[in-house]
């Protein structure tokens, strides 16, 4: 099946920047996390690639977080009280997830983790 | 609990006092044994116990809380407390941190010696993407992230920096990262010190070194402006990094050590009195 990336960025031409904004970030970061996971975790004696790799996350998360409030925000002005009430709860997950986690769970709460992005993921699709 | 692991020390010949010595963050009883051997010289005996998690696999940092660094110190410290009359604290880095919340919860301590203590990590060497740090430590990140050791390791002498590098290569008791999830538990610890600081009573020697190369002089200034003690002392020292007790002014360290357990002790030697150390700071002299 072919894709056709004319139509891909006609559509995207005609999206608001900061929901493009999270569904990029939101990508980046079920990536990095499905990496960090199956790929790089087992090579433990790599400690300052994985510091580099950790630091490229938390920017991903920064630029995450970014977008969801600048999506908010800008909904919330435009009156559509319901679109910026919704993502902000993603906001506080992964600092509710790392609240809860620990070393002996990690994987079942990376993918708790990867799960809400990719929920995250789905409901900013469902926006277009 | 109370576990007996090879690289603990105790050194005792059943004196009255005693003073418990707590190692740094991802450290091991090998760096307080030099002073570990001043202060035995000088007639207290003396314990230094690894603390959980440290000193077997690296894993296993990863899976202890703060509360179980706390609650095993404060049990080796009961346990002294039944045997002598007069038990002193001490430690470096987050050992110093344990010594203070001890003493926080135990009015009996006789007196504390805290040295780099680690209440802020804000030193030289703190990498420049620090300020990530809240983002890394409160999510599932801080199980994947460690910050690699590296030079200076905590030390100003080049010599002995060229060994500990060496030594951290064959990988002896001490890691050489640190796990963000053992980082995650000092803050917190560091936070519940901070807010208990009040209650610690016990006179108390601080000895934090200018050019602490892992957290500035802050982490000391914050303990002498609000710890409850009345006498008090801070010195500031000129030619050390963070690891005091392994650097230029470690002779320094041990003697200004002794001297004012010493002034503490009912079994010290008399020619030194609590006066000389009521609410000082000094510098020392970059020895």
């Amino acid at each position: 099946m072919a894709v056709d990336f004319s139509q891909i960025v006609k559509i995207a031409q005609t999206l608001p920047v900061s929901l493009i904004s999270i569904i990029l970030s939101n990508v980046l970061l079920i990536f990095g996390f499905l990496l960090g996971k199956l790929v790089l975790y087992k090579a433990e004696d790599a400690v300052k690639f994985f510091a580099y790799f950790s630091v490229a996350i938390c920017i991903l998360f920064v630029w995450y977080f970014v977008s969801i409030l600048w999506f908010s925000v800008s909904n919330l002005f435009a009156g559509n009280a319901v679109y910026s009430a919704i993502f902000p709860i993603f906001l506080f997950l992964p600092f509710i997830i790392g609240h809860f986690a620990s070393y002996e769970k990690v994987h079942f709460y990376t993918n708790i983790q990867i799960l809400t992005l990719i929920i995250s993921l789905l409901l900013a699709l469902s926006f277009i | 609990m109370g576990q007996s692991l090879d690289f603990e020390f105790i050194h005792e010949k059943k004196c009255n006092r005693a003073v418990l010595l707590f190692h740094g963050m991802t450290g091991s009883p090998f760096e307080m044994k030099k002073m570990g051997k001043a202060l035995f010289d000088a007639d207290f005996d003396v314990f230094c116990y690894c603390l959980p998690g440290h000193g077997t696999s690296p894993i296993n940092i990863k899976t202890v809380r703060w509360e179980d660094w706390y609650s095993d110190s404060t049990f080796h410290y009961r346990e002294l407390t039944q045997k002598y009359e007069e038990v002193y604290l001490g430690g470096l880095c987050m050992g110093a941190v344990l010594a203070l919340a001890i003493a926080a919860e135990y009015r009996e301590v006789r007196g504390i010696v805290s040295l780099s203590t680690t209440l802020f990590l804000d030193g030289w060497t703190i990498p420049w993407y620090n300020f990530f740090m809240p983002i890394g430590v409160h999510t599932i990140l801080r199980y994947y992230y460690s910050f690699p050791e590296r030079e200076p390791y905590g030390l100003k002498n080049e010599t002995l920096r060229k060994k500990i590098a060496a030594l951290q290569k064959r990988n002896t008791e001490a890691l050489d990262n640190y796990p963000m999830s053992c980082i995650y538990e000092l803050l917190k610890f560091s936070k519940w010190t901070q807010k208990n600081i009040f209650k610690v009573k016990a006179p108390i020697l601080l000895m934090h070194a200018k050019e602490d190369d892992l957290t500035s002089p802050k982490s000391a200034e914050f303990v002498y402006k609000n710890i409850g003690s009345s006498i008090r002392k801070y010195i500031r020292l000129e030619n050390s990094y963070h690891l005091v007790v392994m650097d230029n002014e470690r002779d320094f360290v041990f003697e200004k050590s002794i001297e004012f357990l010493n002034s503490l002790s009912a079994y010290g030697p008399k020619e030194t009195g609590l006066k000389n150390f009521d609410d000082m700071f000094e510098e020392s002299v970059g020895v």
